[in-house]
């Protein structure tokens, strides 16, 4: 769902690497509590993805480094970090460490009801948040600067925007894991996208992939042995992604293709049509038969396209003999001053 | 100090050196999570390599994983071609995608042998001198010390060879292709380079210290110089001084020597982030402070230029016309006083004959709109600057 603003605000790979540089935190929570209580560990995972976030802003409002540079930067550099704290930890004599590393590939299936509830619970709030701040979030998606001058605090927007996104990715860490998960945000919504304009739908349909790609995902990977969710979920997600590209009515690559072959055809056809025109000018009587042949050195001419015209009524056969009709004269008279209204 | 203790740093440093050599060029060409996405999608090819070859350091597999690398690359850009979503988008959906069917791959099929996901992505350098390679009987060294030398030696060999091809492709594709080299073959090509180094590293050191290692020394490297070869000499001392310093802190840590290493480079980044001479933090707030100043300061002689009166260059007048505050007030007219811009007598304010010049040439250039040459007439005029 927060995917979507991720897409559209162009911060796609935030979510990958937010979702590394939680790893710090992980560790540090564990570090100071002690403890392997899942909230403080995701308290822990919470602040440092927000610092990580609001560093990489700072090294491309602050210096030249592009936006790349500093995601690969943060993302590789905070992980590190965490290994470091990781294998520091493993050293340490508390029998509680063991199971940390699973928050790096995630296991659906560790997961107890009551991280279950807290899942729903911070979903029902960034739902909540969403609605209410709805106008704001998607003012400031199109264009930022419109935004501050209506006088609406963008930075607090801002702000609210990525707490959430973060808060979505270190919540969805235990299930799928630190990798996956950049693709747990990106896919619903890079698939949603393809089949609308409209900010409220695709942000509908993203939920609703998601949920799809979740329940297939964890469903193929409970019928079978040794098959992780995560990866399962993920490549559910990809095939949706794929399918939306080819098969979307409006952007999908097979629709475009055949929009391609439709309007070559209609081309074509205008072709013939025009140069049927031309020959049938030089008579008085518009309707004079000529012979096929005449066609045959012409390159747009086909047997289907000749056939189109006649279904079209724009042209009569007579054995080998055509003749424009009336509306066919008429067409190919208007067809230079009409093609630019007809194909659009 | 024991041989493998040697043998281990040495790894890391031209491990360093190998990465940070492509790297350099993937962080100018706006490509540097190229890198990570590449560095996770090798998996499907390293796993499907060791169902061929049964052994984690054959040439084949390492050239079987760089092509994956290479068909991310491909997908990625064939993704973005579509024109249905942007690039980052395109990177963040192939390589989790790739990367599952790794992690499925060896789960469904490798559960018993040593390959496991962890491996991939950390690396454990600290095992790499007891993988000796043998040649007919006798030991010469670690096998992924060869690994990571052929790989660092092809790489300079390049280097040296296409550095002209290269420079000139990462800053002018235009050029580049208007003087007949395809900016398709050098980008294919160091996308090539990428992925075996991003492989031949793995299994020293990890997929995502060779991230780090690709991106943190040339980025920080490009904050203290705009020279491509400084900037490659300066990713490369970093690199090394990173591997070997990181490898002390973990022997003292007793920790990760991967993880260890990606903090020192963090560290080195965050101090050339905040000191670097005229790029870093520091230096660019002070340099928007003493603008600021300098432009109080023009506004204020401008001031002064404009009334005769003096009533109105009186100092209690100055203070409530231009509304500053105190502190502010202060530092410009002491910065103006220091310059021999004004004089003052008797609380009564009045241009020099320096600071009169000073402000009709500056109300020139605003006049004409060559606001960059105030940065010039600054360092005629200033003795100080604010």
């Amino acid at each position: 769902m927060l995917g979507s603003f991720a897409v559209l605000r162009k911060q796609s790979l935030l979510g990958d690497a937010i979702s590394h540089a939680a790893l710090p935190g992980i560790a540090i929570a564990f570090l100071i509590t002690g403890a392997k209580d899942t909230n403080t560990l995701l308290i822990g995972a919470l602040i440092s993805g927000l610092i990580g976030t609001f560093w990489i802003k700072s090294i491309v409002t602050k210096t030249h480094l592009k936006s790349d540079t500093a995601l690969g930067l943060i993302l590789s550099l905070f992980f590190g970090f965490g290994m470091l704290l990781l294998t520091f930890i493993q050293k340490q004599p508390n029998a509680n460490q063991a199971g940390l590393d699973k928050y790096l590939f995630g296991q659906a299936a560790t997961l107890v009801e009551s991280d279950v509830w807290m899942m729903a619970i911070v979903t029902g709030l960034c739902l909540i948040v969403m609605l209410t701040f709805w106008k704001e979030f998607k003012i400031l998606l199109f264009d930022a600067d419109y935004t501050k001058t209506l006088g609406f605090n963008t930075k607090f927007i801002d702000i609210l925007i990525t707490t959430f996104i973060v808060l979505a990715i270190v919540l969805g860490l235990q299930t799928v894991g630190v990798v996956l998960m950049s693709a747990m945000l990106l896919a619903p919504a890079a698939a949603a996208r393809q089949w609308t304009n409209s900010l409220s739908v695709m942000v509908f349909l993203a939920a609703i992939f998601g949920a799809f790609s979740g329940v297939f995902g964890t469903a193929i990977s409970a019928s079978q042995n040794n098959l992780s969710t995560g990866p399962v979920i993920v490549l559910v997600a990809s095939v949706f992604v794929a399918f939306s590209f080819i098969f979307s009515p409006s952007r999908g690559l097979l629709f475009k293709q055949i929009r391609v072959i439709k309007n070559r055809r209609d081309l074509e056809l205008h072709k013939t049509l025009a140069f049927m025109h031309h020959i049938a000018e030089t008579h008085k009587d518009i309707s004079h038969p000529h012979a096929i042949k005449l066609l045959n050195n012409f390159q747009g001419y086909t047997k289907s396209t000749l056939q189109k015209l006649v279904e079209k009524d724009y042209v009569q056969i007579n054995g080998n003999m055509w003749s424009l009709t009336k509306t066919g004269f008429e067409t190919a008279a208007n067809l230079y001053t009409k093609q630019s209204t007809e194909d659009e | 100090m024991s041989s493998a203790q040697i043998e281990i740093q040495l790894i890391a440093s031209i491990v360093a050196v190998a990465c940070a050599i492509p790297g350099t060029f993937l962080v100018l060409r706006k490509m540097a999570m190229i890198s990570d996405a590449i560095s996770h999608s090798i998996l499907p090819g390293i796993v499907v390599g060791f169902f061929i070859t049964q052994d984690l350091n054959s040439p084949v597999l390492i050239l079987l994983a760089a092509f994956t690398g290479i068909i991310t690359v491909v997908l990625v850009e064939y993704i973005q071609k579509t024109g249905l979503v942007k690039e980052d988008t395109a990177i963040g959906l192939v390589f989790p995608a790739l990367f599952s069917i790794g992690v499925i791959l060896i789960a469904k099929n490798a559960n018993d042998v040593h390959l496991d996901v962890d491996a991939v992505l950390l690396g454990e350098l600290a095992f790499a001198p007891f993988d000796r390679l043998l040649i007919g009987g006798t030991d010469v060294g670690p096998k992924s010390l060869w690994v990571v030398g052929t790989i660092l030696l092809v790489t300079i060999s390049l280097l040296i060879l296409f550095f002209k091809e290269l420079k000139v492709s990462t800053f002018d594709k235009g050029l580049a292709a208007s003087l007949g080299f395809s900016p398709a073959i050098i980008h294919y090509g160091l996308m090539s380079i990428s992925s075996i180094t991003t492989v031949g590293a793995f299994d020293a050191v990890g997929a995502i210290l060779v991230v780090a290692l690709m991106i943190a020394p040339a980025a920080t490297a490009y904050l203290l110089t705009t020279d491509l070869k400084k900037m490659l000499a300066l990713a490369i001392g970093f690199g090394i001084f990173s591997a070997i310093f990181g490898y002390w802190v973990a022997h003292w840590l007793d920790a990760s020597i991967a993880g260890s290493i990606s903090t020192v480079l963090g560290l080195v980044f965050l101090l050339v982030y905040l000191f670097a001479p005229s790029k870093g933090i520091i230096a660019v707030m002070y340099r928007e402070k003493q603008q600021q100043t300098e432009v109080s300061l023009l506004t204020f002689l401008l001031h002064l230029k404009n009334h005769d009166e003096l009533e109105e260059r009186h100092v209690n007048h100055l203070n409530e016309h231009i509304n500053w505050q105190k502190v502010r007030a202060q530092t410009v007219l002491d910065l103006a006083l220091k310059n021999n811009m004004i004089h003052i007598e008797k609380n009564i304010v009045s241009l020099t004959k320096k600071g009169d010049e000073f402000t009709s040439k500056a109300i020139d250039y605003i006049m004409t709109n060559e606001d960059a040459q105030i940065e010039d007439m600054k360092d005629d005029f200033f003795l100080f600057r604010g």
